[in-house]
């Protein structure tokens, strides 16, 4: 049996599936100020209905770390920074206690400046005179080398061993410098109390189910252990829309271009699915306003739900964006999307005579009829979402390209299907995809999708090497991977067998070795580096991921 | 304030030759700068998507013989077609200005093209200047060529348009690819004056080229009062390029487009793959951006490492006056020109394409209109690579012609086709936005 929990802002939901079933859904309103309280709480349930059977994976999917982060609530965290020659230090606005430190690298990994101990030894004191104890250092192309990062690291562990210390090339190995910067400084805000809840957490499950396994789904919709989590907490952020996608890919299970609609209450939430794998945001998950290296799905979250209010204003039908309460089917005192839908078709929900009250009174100030209003408001929806859906898919076709293949074969979405989540999807959802002229997809399980996306979710694992045989190195992340190439005529098949070799060790490490094998190519670039007509050696970018998907005993529901 | 719009296409796929100057990791280290140091996440830079110039586009500058489809590389239709990404942003009005940061490059690419030279197959700003004629309704620009080698195809396809202001300053054509570029190249006789060259000696530094900037080119922007001004902004006047021999700095070039203030940057050539491109790219971009560059500099950079000699100061100062003078008597030339009554102005030449080893031979004739610049006709022949022999005829007329010279031109163009000589009778007809080929054998006519 398996159980996938899904802690959400408002509610927490879990769910106990087996053999394509869910044996029992749960839903308890979140208590912010004890997320490990309500979690256990629906955990229990769940565990009572399993009875003595055997759970063997627990995965869960928390906002404990987004809301740290989005709230403002982290500690008081130093960033130490090692920016070399380039943009302006003006430019690392991140914490209001960063450290500018001297030291340079290039983008072979040479260095260009040494750091100065001496220098590193005065910020640390200022840094533990303030009274801070975590500590972020990031340097540009510490991802192509790492020394100077490690030096400042080994100075503090030394000096102020309680300090928690982070290095950027240990977070994040790709280029971007203020992105691998925030990472790394989000990670050591928030790792002391993401290691409480582990702690917690652990204790609590090693109780009640010890031999289940106990992952933690991340904003890429795979999961990782709760062991491997306590380095990277970041990792954990947006995994609520993370769950809801991996939910409806699991209920509809084929290799598509699809679009999953997830309609709440005050709000949609659009997301990609192209050729059966989740669009990713190009750029990183936005944090706080800043641009992570956190690998998240690219959800397009607009202000209309099945309880937004329909009213006229100046003569004009408005639509959202406000929510003022549940429909007026539901006891709500304005009449919403769902009183629309409700009448037009015919869906029987609560009491429908009070909907058409409602919005026979907003009818008659337009000087239409109910009907036409009730298609008017069904309009005004279904367009809203088709024009943010397909703003959706040209952003993604509009995406840079670095090769003159991939502009002449120029990327188009074709959209195979809609996919409904959420308690209004049944009513607007097959009218917005007969107007996109697609099927539609909404299944019984839809309202606790998030929590079996999260059951049923596999790990997740990306490893990217840069290979660089001039100079005999290799770099790679995650984790700060390094070693030297010695094959004089390495290729770029070795080059993908090292990729493939870290990310198999890098498995291992996380207790994720079964899926290793399902790791593929998603990146590979190589250069000849020529220097006066001659070649010098060669430059390689390879990229392996173990992709989004569902674990080896999933078969689809029954 | 709008944002800085970049485009970077550094065709990651395409080389004319493993080991050449123009190939993949040409621009992989800006590449790594650039994207390591996240300018493209920040709010004064907007990154935009490249896409494919059309043959029509190509057209409207070039007669590519046979044709557009088999002459021009898909790499090089990338790279006009991001210069258009670019044009198309800052006329509407997206960006502040913009820089493509683009390869291939374009700026030897002329009129007629047979084959490719200095890298080039077609001419990027040239392809972007006619399309925003089309487009935009643009009349009057200024290109400031900045690369060292003198920009012999923009040179020659505005030579005898009096609304492009083409200036390009470059190191002495005596030591240099293409060997052009003197001050005594001026323009066409009815454009004399809106082609300036700026040959420089070898190893001149900032200091040198600062003061070019201030005492001749921005004064000629400011009587010209060119609606846009373009950077053909190569990089290979940096002290460590392999091919070129001067003495510029990352800073120097991102002070030099603090001045110039470029509507457009297009980037030319620049083969210091490592010590130069990163830094000056990204040192072009802040300078457009308004980011403070102060803290960017080479890995070897010393200020005080090159210093202009008092000597070269002395050469640049009286080639500084001697071609502001040109500039400035060129009203008075041009109509001096137009007064001789001459019906038509002759020229032949032979081109050399370097990177093909192609030698064409070409006649040009001027039609010396009293009220407008006249348009060309142009007989090319030339035995490709293939080892065929092209012999062709094109008819060009200007994006300001006069009603006259159309007529004219559109006759010469029929009367051809009733007696064809050569391989190919081509009409670049700017005003009808058609350009037609004909092919003698078959009789074939195809329009774009």
């Amino acid at each position: 049996m398996l159980i996938g929990i899904d802690v959400g802002g408002t509610y927490t939901d879990g769910v106990l599936f087996s053999e394509g079933s869910v044996l029992l859904s749960v839903k308890h309103p979140t208590e912010e100020n004890d997320l490990e309280g309500t979690l256990l709480s629906v955990l229990d349930e769940l565990l009572a209905r399993a009875g003595r059977a055997d759970v063997r994976r627990i995965v869960l999917s928390t906002t404990l770390v987004t809301n740290l982060l989005a709230t403002g609530r982290g500690e008081r965290t130093a960033l130490l920074l090692l920016p070399g020659s380039g943009l302006p230090f003006s430019a690392y606005r991140i914490s209001p206690d960063t450290y500018f430190l001297k030291g340079g690298i290039d983008f072979r990994g040479r260095q260009i400046e040494a750091p100065d101990a001496k220098e590193v030894e005065e910020v640390l004191k200022k840094v533990h005179d303030s009274g801070i104890d975590r500590v972020a250092v990031a340097g540009k192309f510490s991802n192509r080398n790492d020394a100077h990062e490690r030096m400042v690291e080994d100075r503090a562990r030394s000096l102020y061993p309680h300090m928690d210390v982070c290095t950027s090339n240990e977070i994040a190995g790709r280029l971007n410098f203020p992105r691998r910067a925030v990472t790394c400084y989000y990670t050591a805000m928030t790792m002391r109390e993401w290691n409480r809840f582990a702690d917690g957490i652990e204790a609590a499950i090693g109780a009640r189910s010890p031999r289940s396994d106990v992952h933690i789904l991340k904003a890429d919709g795979g999961t990782t252990t709760l062991e491997a989590s306590r380095k990277r907490p970041c990792e954990t952020v947006f995994s609520g829309p993370a769950a809801s996608t991996m939910g409806t890919m699991a209920l509809s299970r084929e290799s598509l271009n699809a679009v999953s609609v997830d309609i709440g209450g005050t709000t949609s939430d659009i997301s990609l699915v192209i050729e059966g794998l989740p669009l990713y945001a190009s750029k990183g998950a936005l944090i706080g306003g800043h641009l992570t290296h956190i690998n998240s799905f690219a959800v397009r979250s607009i202000p209309l739900g099945g309880d937004s209010r329909v009213y006229e204003e100046s003569g004009e039908l408005r639509v959202g964006p406000m929510r003022l309460g549940p429909a007026a089917c539901l006891g709500g005192a304005e009449p919403t999307v769902t009183d629309a839908f409700n009448l037009l078709n015919g869906l029987g929900l609560g009491n429908a005579d009070a909907s058409r009250e409602k919005l026979q009174a907003v009818a008659g100030r337009l000087g239409v009829s109910l009907e036409e209003l009730c298609g008017k408001i069904a309009d005004e929806v279904v367009d809203r979402l088709e024009r943010n859906i397909e703003e959706m898919f040209g952003l993604w076709e509009d995406e840079p390209a670095y090769k003159v293949w991939e502009v002449v074969h120029r990327r188009k979405f074709e959209l195979h299907r809609v996919i409904g989540i959420g308690a209004a999807a049944p009513a607007i959802i097959p009218m917005l995809a007969a107007k996109m002229g697609v099927e539609h997809f909404l299944h019984r399980y839809s309202p606790v999708a998030n929590a079996l996306g999260a059951a049923v979710a596999r790990p997740t694992l990306a490893v990217e090497v840069h290979v660089d045989t001039g100079r005999r190195t290799y770099t790679g992340s995650p984790g700060g991977l390094k070693g030297t190439v010695e094959k004089r005529s390495f290729q770029l098949e070795d080059a993908r067998e090292l990729a493939l070799d870290c990310l198999k060790e890098a498995s291992r490490e996380r207790g994720l070795a079964d899926y290793a094998g399902e790791a593929h190519v998603y990146l590979e670039e190589q250069f000849n580096v020529i220097r006066g007509f001659t070649q010098e050696g060669k430059l390689f970018d390879v990229g392996v991921q173990i992709a989004p998907g569902f674990i080896h005993e999933y078969k689809g529901v029954a | 304030m709008k944002p800085t719009g970049v485009i970077f296409f550094p065709a990651f796929d395409w080389a004319i030759s493993p080991t050449h100057p123009e190939r993949e990791e040409r621009l992989l280290y800006t590449r790594d700068q650039l994207f390591e140091e996240g300018i493209m996440d920040m709010p004064e830079v907007r990154e935009y998507h490249p896409r494919l110039a059309t043959a029509k586009d190509v057209s409207r500058v070039h007669f590519c013989v046979p044709d557009v489809e088999s002459r021009v590389t898909e790499a090089h239709m990338v790279s006009a077609g991001c210069a258009m990404v670019m044009a198309d942003a800052f006329m509407q009005k997206e960006v502040k200005n913009a820089f493509a940061i683009i390869r291939p490059p374009g700026h030897h690419a002329m009129t007629v093209v047979h084959g490719n030279r200095g890298f080039c197959d077609i001419n990027n700003e040239a392809v972007m200047v006619e399309y925003l004629r089309r487009t935009y309704g643009v009349r009057r620009l200024a290109i400031v060529d900045t690369d060292v080698h003198h920009g012999d195809g923009s040179q020659e396809i505005f030579w005898d348009d009096p609304d492009v202001l083409f200036i390009s300053f470059h190191q002495d054509g005596r030591t240099l690819y293409p060997g052009s570029g003197f001050t005594n190249e001026l323009g066409g006789p009815l454009a004399h004056g809106t082609t300036i060259n700026i040959p420089m000696a070898p190893r001149t530094t900032d200091e040198g080229i600062h003061y070019i900037m201030d005492n001749l080119v921005l004064p000629m922007l400011d009587e010209f009062k060119p609606e846009l001004v373009i950077n053909s902004a190569g990089q290979d006047n940096h002290y460590s390029d392999p091919l070129a021999n001067m003495s510029f700095t990352a800073r120097g070039y991102a002070i030099l487009n603090q001045k110039l203030r470029p509507d457009i940057a297009v980037l030319e050539g620049g083969y210091s793959v490592e010590t130069a491109l990163p830094y000056i790219n990204m040192g072009i971009i802040m300078a457009m951006a308004g980011i403070d560059f102060s803290n960017l500099r080479e890995p070897d950079y010393n200020p005080t490492r090159f210093k202009e000699s008092a000597k070269n100061m002395d050469y640049i100062r009286s080639l500084v006056t001697h071609q502001l003078a040109a500039f400035r008597e060129r009203e008075k030339v041009v109509e001096a020109n137009r007064k001789e009554g001459r019906e038509y102005y002759g020229s032949s030449r032979g081109i050399f394409y370097d990177t093909e080893y192609l030698q064409e031979e070409q006649r040009l004739d001027l039609r010396m209109c009293p009220d407008c610049c006249g348009y060309r006709r142009i007989s090319s022949s030339c035995v490709h690579h293939s080892g065929r022999s092209y012999s062709v005829f094109c008819i060009s007329l200007p994006a300001a012609c006069c009603p006259d010279c159309a007529a004219r031109a559109r006759q010469d163009y029929e009367d051809m086709k009733k007696k064809p000589g050569g391989d190919y009778l081509y009409l670049q007809d700017r005003i009808e936005d058609e350009y037609k080929t004909f092919e003698t054998r078959t009789g074939r006519e195809t329009t774009l």
